[in-house]
């Protein structure tokens, strides 16, 4: 380990002193960050270790809008009856990571500041548009998830910045949304795949509105749009889920690394979108 | 390193100790408290779950805690689960349930039985294996240790 200094702030406004320092960056739970240190492959001369705040740590019903704090751990949203309600796909997502024992020490925000491309909260939270509240020591903004994800491992956040709250607005009338990934096993597995859904219906059945976002076959999750566009104002149908898959391999630009090889996920992405997209829509249908 | 000082409460004492803040839980548990119940069995990936301990109240790994994140906080490891004497009614439904061979993973698995108990009175056995999906036992098995639980919940016992 390096040689490094520690704080743990308490509070919110101790936070962003700490973080204001040079060389300073944040801990949240920890699951991903320590195994990095331990290889040598997360750097800093301050550590600032936000696990103790507990103001940062709620899921907030705004009628609007949903906020979750940075610090809310996978095993919260996966139990919360809210985010159950809300964004189902949210709450499988949280319940898919890894063990109980790491969903009890990941948190939200770090999942999102880690930047993974195969992070699993982030393709439920871009299908509902989510943005994030970000602070700093000299003030706060808003953005939108999309806009702050930048690659693998790189983020808008600014030095000094960071991530306080996560916030998407709850989808009305005849909706649907679904999450689902794929691994080299049940439990505690890395995606090869994950990807999302989130849609809504109108009286004659056909797409309303329509959002899909697949993570781990491009530099970061992202939104499916030309698929998107294509899907609005048809009534789905088994051709239409088919023709998912086709669409879908146009807009992705997968790897191969340990997880998985490139035409494998190429293949597989648009499988997953298209059963996504299914199951958003047999939940819509469901609540004629 | 800055050494600081780490006040907690292991196994209901309160305890001092003067510590690198990015040691793990688990290395200052087995090196500097003797307390050698949590294991490392993946080498501090968070991949096995030998090392589970209760941060509170909640099972985690120890190995993917600092000592330093524990300051002011309540642990319980499989050492603080005992009783005066003998076992506790959990420890002694993995014995006579058979879910112990080696023994290297009991105390993660223990201790993750005892955090799922704490929170469902009777879990599905669904409900147990997603609790224990986190502790990798490779001479038992996992069948035995849900029977453990069901033995556990059967006999009465809070867990």
């Amino acid at each position: 380990m390096q040689d490094i200094g520690f704080y743990r702030p308490q509070t919110v406004s101790e936070l962003k002193e700490y973080l204001n320092r040079p060389g300073a960056r944040m801990l949240a739970g920890g699951t991903d960050i320590i195994p990095k240190m331990r290889q040598g492959k997360f750097l800093a001369s301050l550590l600032v270790d936000s696990s103790g705040i507990k103001s940062l740590q709620f899921i907030d019903d705004q009628g609007e809008e949903i906020i979750l704090g940075a610090l809310t751990t996978h095993q919260e949203i996966a139990g919360s009856a809210l985010i159950r309600n809300v964004n189902p796909a949210l709450a499988a997502a949280a319940e898919s990571i890894g063990c109980v024992q790491t969903r009890n020490r990941g948190t939200l925000g770090g999942n999102i500041a880690n930047a993974s491309p195969a992070a699993d909260t982030i393709p439920p939270l871009l299908v509902f548009e989510a943005s994030l509240n970000l602070q700093c020591q000299t003030g706060a903004r808003r953005i939108s998830l999309e806009d702050f994800l930048l690659g693998p491992g790189d983020t808008a956040l600014q030095a000094g910045e960071f991530i306080h709250s996560v916030t998407f607005s709850p989808l009305n009338g005849r909706w649907g949304c679904s999450f689902q990934k794929l691994g080299k096993r049940k439990g505690m597995a890395v995606s090869v795949v994950n990807g999302a859904a989130a849609l809504e219906l109108d009286r004659s059945g056909k797409i309303a509105d329509i959002r899909l976002a697949v993570g781990a076959v491009a530099p970061k999750v992202i939104r499916c749009r030309k698929v998107e566009d294509h899907l609005l104002g048809k009534a789905p149908s088994p051709i239409i889920y088919k023709q998912v898959v086709e669409l879908t391999q146009d807009e992705i630009s997968p790897i191969t690394d340990i997880r998985s090889n490139k035409s494998y996920r190429q293949h597989a992405a648009g499988i997953l979108l298209s059963r996504v997209f299914e199951e958003a829509v047999d939940l819509a249908r469901g609540k004629d | 390193m800055k050494i600081i000082e780490i006040n907690f409460m292991l196994n209901g004492q309160n305890i001092g100790l003067n510590a690198d803040p990015t040691r793990t839980l688990l290395d200052v548990l087995r090196t500097d408290l003797g307390l050698t119940g949590a294991k490392d069995a993946c080498g501090g990936e968070g991949e096995c779950g030998a090392c589970t301990v209760l941060l509170e109240g909640k099972a985690v790994n120890s190995c993917l805690v600092f000592i330093g994140q524990v300051q002011d906080g309540s642990v319980i490891t499989i050492e603080g689960l005992n009783p005066a004497e003998g076992y506790h009614p959990i420890q002694e439904a993995f014995v006579e349930a058979g879910a112990v061979q080696c023994g290297y993973c009991t105390p993660g698995a223990v201790i993750a039985v005892k955090a799922l108990l704490d929170s469902f009175a009777r879990p599905s056995e669904q409900e147990i294996r997603n609790a224990l999906a986190g502790n990798l036992c490779r001479c038992t098995g996992y069948n035995k240790m849900v029977d453990a639980v069901q033995l556990v919940m059967d006999g009465g016992s809070d867990g």
